[in-house]
């Protein structure tokens, strides 16, 4: 009761103070040998919104992302999390960074030796001096905030993919962190259980007033869930508004993506494969 | 490509493998503390504890058997010399310190780098692949201390054990020879293999042991970290963390034996 209390006086704490910028990414830029996978990237995340970070297959999404998390280093450009700039620190000012942030992975990313509940409590066991009752109540409430309070002593290979992903957020809230990030969070789930996990962030933001960047590149998730959207094009940042102005937007990747049209076969590909095919099948 | 190319390429690759190798052989060394008993955390003692039965079990038969037929080799062809010699009783000193000196140690390093590397270099991978290695990162924690020292602290207790009893296995065999061919006694045959034996020799394949399990375990364990890409890459490290391990336990003991045969410890007395 304590976690969630502490959650509601972080809201009366978000109203106050919902324009500081709680993630800054300032003149970021990577490269993979010769391709520039990010160019230049400039986003804040404000305190108690959640932005939506969209882009295609390929566009540098999950390359910003593990950036933020400090799991990659640009090659020019800082990030500064709370204020700290994660691309100078040490790895013991990182590893504290880091204690106020939680991570949803794309695949749920959970330890598959340990049960659900082994895997909540990791990080209250090894970072916290928490008694084990403690940390056995904390590991309840977490688990029944994102719906499998029964499930605690099961393995991730007993659970479906959906929830799986809710043990995962339920692990990343562990430490009461002020950020979460997600990553695909509705990838590979059927529309019932994405949109289930869209209410669940929505909760845990409304409830918890917790600051939230997601990865995604569905559309109708990012809608529901989001604020403000953020899109990667080819590495380059082309629109970050807020959910009302984005739908107006006028460049061709964004209206490409609203309105879901696929990209052209280049070089009348599709109508040489056409005549192939039918040509294989007379013959065969 | 040019000859200077050729050549020069693979030495920078193998130089950075080595420099992998032992940074990662260093952050294990400073993660130790941490899983073991006392000064660590109970949990992860109990993690060192499941690796060593794990890795120890898992290469026990194969060990075991694998001496045990080498032991009954050894025995047979070196009869079939010392016979014409009329010394045949040198069998019992030829098994014991061959297997006591060298060939325990390597059949059991050879036995574990099939069965562990390539279980480590799974795991590790299959880790990568699916971000639990980011998980921990992103959660502040050193997953050195979480799945490396676990595993090499277990190995450095699995090892010299399963060494102990795979020398014993191949001075058994050499026994069970020598019963058949000469009905040599029990106790005659283990009394003539304890003389033959110097305690300073079992502490050198002791040593030998770590430092296989070093190797062993570490190679293991950056094959698994070096995946990319997906699952079909697991199963090409797992065949690279084999290969390469027992390629380097063979050239360990090489070393390992060259220097203690130039330091004097190889010869008795």
């Amino acid at each position: 009761m304590v976690l969630l209390y502490d959650g509601m006086e972080r809201c009366r704490v978000m109203a106050s103070s919902s324009n500081e910028a709680l993630i800054s990414v300032r003149n970021v830029s990577v490269s993979f040998g010769s391709k520039r996978v990010l160019d230049n990237i400039n986003l804040d995340v404000y305190r108690g919104e959640t932005l939506a970070l969209l882009g295609g297959s390929g566009s540098g999404k999950t390359t910003l992302l593990k950036q933020v998390l400090g799991l990659m280093k640009p090659d020019t450009g800082s990030i500064w999390i709370h204020g700290v700039d994660i691309t100078t620190c040490t790895p013991s000012e990182l590893n504290t960074v880091r204690r106020n942030m939680g991570a949803a992975f794309q695949e749920a990313a959970l330890f598959n030796s340990l049960s659900i509940d082994a895997n909540v409590a990791l990080p209250l066991q090894e970072l916290t001096q928490l008694a084990d009752s403690t940390i056995k109540l904390a590991v309840w409430i977490k688990l029944w905030a994102v719906g499998l309070a029964d499930c605690g002593r099961l393995y991730p290979n007993e659970l479906s993919g959906g929830m799986r992903k809710r043990a995962a957020i339920a692990r990343a809230m562990a430490l009461d962190p002020e950020i979460l990030v997600f990553d695909e969070p509705s990838a590979g789930l059927d529309p019932i259980v994405a949109a289930g996990l869209d209410e669940l962030i929505l909760f845990l933001k409304q409830t918890l007033g917790i600051t939230i960047l997601v990865v995604t590149h569905s559309m109708e998730s990012a809608f529901r869930i989001a604020d403000r959207l953020a899109m990667l094009y080819q590495g380059h940042l082309i629109a970050v508004d807020h959910k009302d102005q984005f739908v107006l937007e006028t460049h061709p990747r964004i209206r490409q993506f609203l309105d879901r049209k696929p990209d052209p076969a280049p070089g009348g590909e599709r109508g040489f494969m056409a005549s192939y095919l039918r040509e294989f099948q007379h013959e065969h | 490509m040019s000859l200077f190319e050729q050549v020069g390429r693979p030495l920078v690759v193998w130089a950075q493998d080595v420099g992998a190798v032992t940074l990662q052989w260093w952050t294990a060394i400073r993660a130790l503390p941490s899983v073991m008993p006392v000064v660590g955390k109970r949990r992860r003692w109990r993690a060192v504890l499941e690796q060593a039965l794990a890795i120890g079990v898992r290469a026990l038969p194969m060990a075991s058997v694998m001496s045990l037929c080498l032991g009954f080799v050894l025995a047979l062809q070196s009869a079939a010399e010392l016979r014409r010699f009329g010394g045949i009783n040198f069998v019992v000193d030829l098994v014991a310190v061959t297997f006591t000196r060298e060939l325990g140690a390597l059949i059991t390093a050879i036995a574990v780098s099939g069965r562990s590397a390539s279980a480590i270099s799974a795991e590790v991978g299959t880790m990568v692949v699916t971000e639990e290695m980011d998980a921990l990162r992103v959660m502040g924690l050193n997953p050195a201390e979480f799945t490396l020292a676990p595993k090499y602290l277990g190995a450095l207790i699995a090892m010299p054990c399963l060494t102990i009893l795979s020398t014993v296995c191949g001075i058994f065999a050499g026994y069970v020879f020598m019963a058949f061919s000469v009905d040599m006694d029990f106790r005659v045959y283990f009394r003539q293999a304890f003389e033959a034996i110097l305690v300073r020799d079992i502490w050198l394949t002791l040593i030998k042991s770590v430092v296989f399990a070093t190797i062993i375990v570490q190679v293991g364990y950056l094959n698994g970290l070096r995946v990319s890409g997906g699952p079909a890459a697991v199963g090409r490290a797992t065949t690279r963390a084999v290969v390469e391990s027992t390629f380097l336990v063979i050239v360990a003991d090489l070393a390992a034996t060259w220097f203690f045969y130039t330091m004097g410890w190889s010869a008795a007395g």
